[in-house]
């Protein structure tokens, strides 16, 4: 009644925001998962000799990748869960939602802050990828000047932009997490359920895929729609061709950010619709 | 009754979710698709058939995770662990697992499928008897079944690695190796060689099947046709080995000295 008597403000978003930030950073979980991924792309020098695969830079990127992505998803499926359901556990929520703010403003400045958060999560995992890729390359133009003859081979700014794009991934998967915390009754569900939906979202390509040659129509029509309503995650795996020479294609990082925004902004869209017609 | 279950708040709420996701999921397919179609196109490791295989095996979580890489690695350091215990069956499946979670690196393709055709036969002849004991016939009989094998694994690494000139010339070494089939192991020698990265020494080996085949005049004219295009001061590109043999065969064919090769 309150919050449509007053209208929408940034300022307040802004404030929730903030807070969701602070209380996000002082976290032991925020500071465990980033400290293992940060340790985990530190130490990637140290595993270069169980690397057969492919080129060193390489697997140093594939490893800092595999790190942000895989601690990345964790923090923030669980943050998300967490940050929300304080409020709500703490009987924070109906003290704030007593006042004049609207419920927008409150899942918004949520989503903002572990967002942040994540940006925060994002950099420093990149930064340290990228740091130890410049040094590493150039130890190896040192030892091996022919195979750098034309120049550094690791694009940094493709770097850069990759994390950026996981960064929108995430934003992606946190809205889907807070979609699903407005209508859930635990923390526990909903990071349960939010890590279902990041495998949903990871392999809903294949399904897709295994099911687009089958017979009958309904089912067909079922995996489609399916298809429709989880986003597919694989589209923002841009990293794979990173530390080989590759670059990234404008257009298509583009095409993916778009992807991502216009889902973040149906998905809080939803969660905002659906947190109007919650109790609390 | 019905009324009422269709008017629930929860159910309206799913309802709207449900249908706006699908709207969503509908209008952004004029991104997603192209995206999506590049994205796929560059990275062979998204289809179907090279997953399938890796899920299940607890290796999802690693692969969602995009751990790929250090995940194949660390199975090919099983698959090497196996390999050492003449384990058949075991190194087998390791190394088909190794390449369903990685199949972006040969590596893990061309060492495997040598594990299949150089050493498996050996451990089948040891574990039916040993050299002396298994007749000529069996022996023969396993290299054909773990050479096949290999060729079936390495054909199904051209569909990550389709110009790959080291696949080609894997599948002829062991058509010429083990199978003893020249005649298709210098089609394989050749199609490699064809491929502007493949290493000078396939087209050195086709010519010398040639020969083998006893078709010198063909193996002449190839011979002449590749060594202008061989860099002189390269030691790899072995110009000098090819001239001396443009010359030997033109000994063979008896050539007259206005017609022999002058470079």
């Amino acid at each position: 009644m309150s919050a449509v008597s007053v209208p929408f403000s940034f300022s307040r978003l802004a404030l929730i925001a903030s807070n969701t930030f602070l209380e996000a950073v002082r976290q032991r979980l925020f500071n465990f998962l980033l400290l293992l991924a940060v340790g985990l792309v530190a130490s990637a020098q140290f595993f270069r000799d169980f690397n057969f695969g492919s080129s060193e830079l390489k697997f140093i990127a594939d490893f800092g990748f595999g790190a942000l992505v895989f601690f990345g998803s964790a923090l923030t499926i669980t943050t998300t869960a967490q940050l929300f359901f304080s409020e709500i556990e703490n009987r924070t929520a109906l003290t704030l939602l007593a006042k004049p703010i609207w419920r927008a403003e409150f899942v918004f400045g949520k989503f903002v802050g572990v967002f942040a958060v994540i940006g925060v999560f994002c950099a420093l995992t990149i930064g340290l990828m990228m740091a130890l890729l410049w040094h590493r390359e150039g130890q190896l133009m040192t030892i091996d000047p022919e195979a750098f003859a034309s120049g550094r081979i690791v694009r940094y700014g493709d770097l850069f932009i990759v994390g950026v794009l996981q960064w929108l991934k995430f934003g992606v998967l946190s809205s889907i997490v807070l979609l699903i915390a407005t209508f859930s009754n635990s923390n526990l569900y909903t990071v349960v359920t939010g890590f279902f939906a990041l495998v949903i979202c990871h392999l809903q390509y294949l399904a897709r895929d295994s099911w687009s040659n089958v017979d009958n129509l309904m089912l067909r029509v079922l995996v489609q729609v399916l298809g429709l309503i989880f986003p597919n995650f694989q589209l923002f795996n841009l990293g794979d061709e990173i530390g080989q020479g590759a670059a990234l294609d404008p257009l298509l990082a583009g095409r993916v950010a778009v992807y991502a925004v216009v889902y973040i902004a149906v998905i809080g869209g939803l969660a905002v619709y659906s947190f109007r017609n919650r109790e609390i | 009754m019905t009324l009422a279950f269709f008017s629930s708040r929860s159910l309206r709420t799913g309802v709207v979710v449900v249908t706006s996701l699908v709207l969503a999921g509908l209008g952004l397919r004029v991104v997603e698709a192209p995206a999506w179609e590049v994205v796929r196109s560059r990275q062979p490791s998204l289809r179907l058939e090279s997953v399938k295989d890796a899920l299940g095996q607890g290796v999802t979580v690693g692969l969602l995770g995009g751990f790929r890489a250090i995940l194949a690695d660390l199975f090919w350091i099983r698959t090497n662990y196996v390999w050492e215990k003449y384990d058949l069956p075991a190194t087998q499946t390791s190394i088909k697992l190794v390449t369903a979670i990685d199949p972006r690196s040969p590596y893990f393709w061309l060492n495997g499928s040598r594990m299949i055709a150089y050493d498996m036969p050996n451990w089948r002849i040891d574990k039916a008897g040993g050299y002396d004991k298994v007749p000529d016939s069996v022996k023969r009989h396993f290299d054909e079944e773990q050479s096949a094998v290999a060729i079936r694994y390495l054909n199904e690494a051209f569909g990550f690695h389709p110009d790959s000139p080291m696949i080609r010339l894997e599948i002829a070494n062991i058509y010429l190796n083990r199978l003893k089939d020249t005649e298709t192991a210098a089609t394989y020698y050749r199609r490699a060689a064809e491929h502007p990265d493949a290493p000078y020494y396939a087209a050195r080996i086709y010519a010398e099947l040639l020969r083998k085949m006893n078709r010198n005049a063909e193996a002449y004219d190839y011979l002449k046709q590749l060594y202008p295009k061989l860099p002189k001061e390269d030691l790899q590109a072995s110009a000098q080995t090819v001239l001396g043999r443009i010359h030997e065969l033109e000994d063979e064919l008896s050539l007259p000295a206005d017609q022999r090769f002058k470079p």
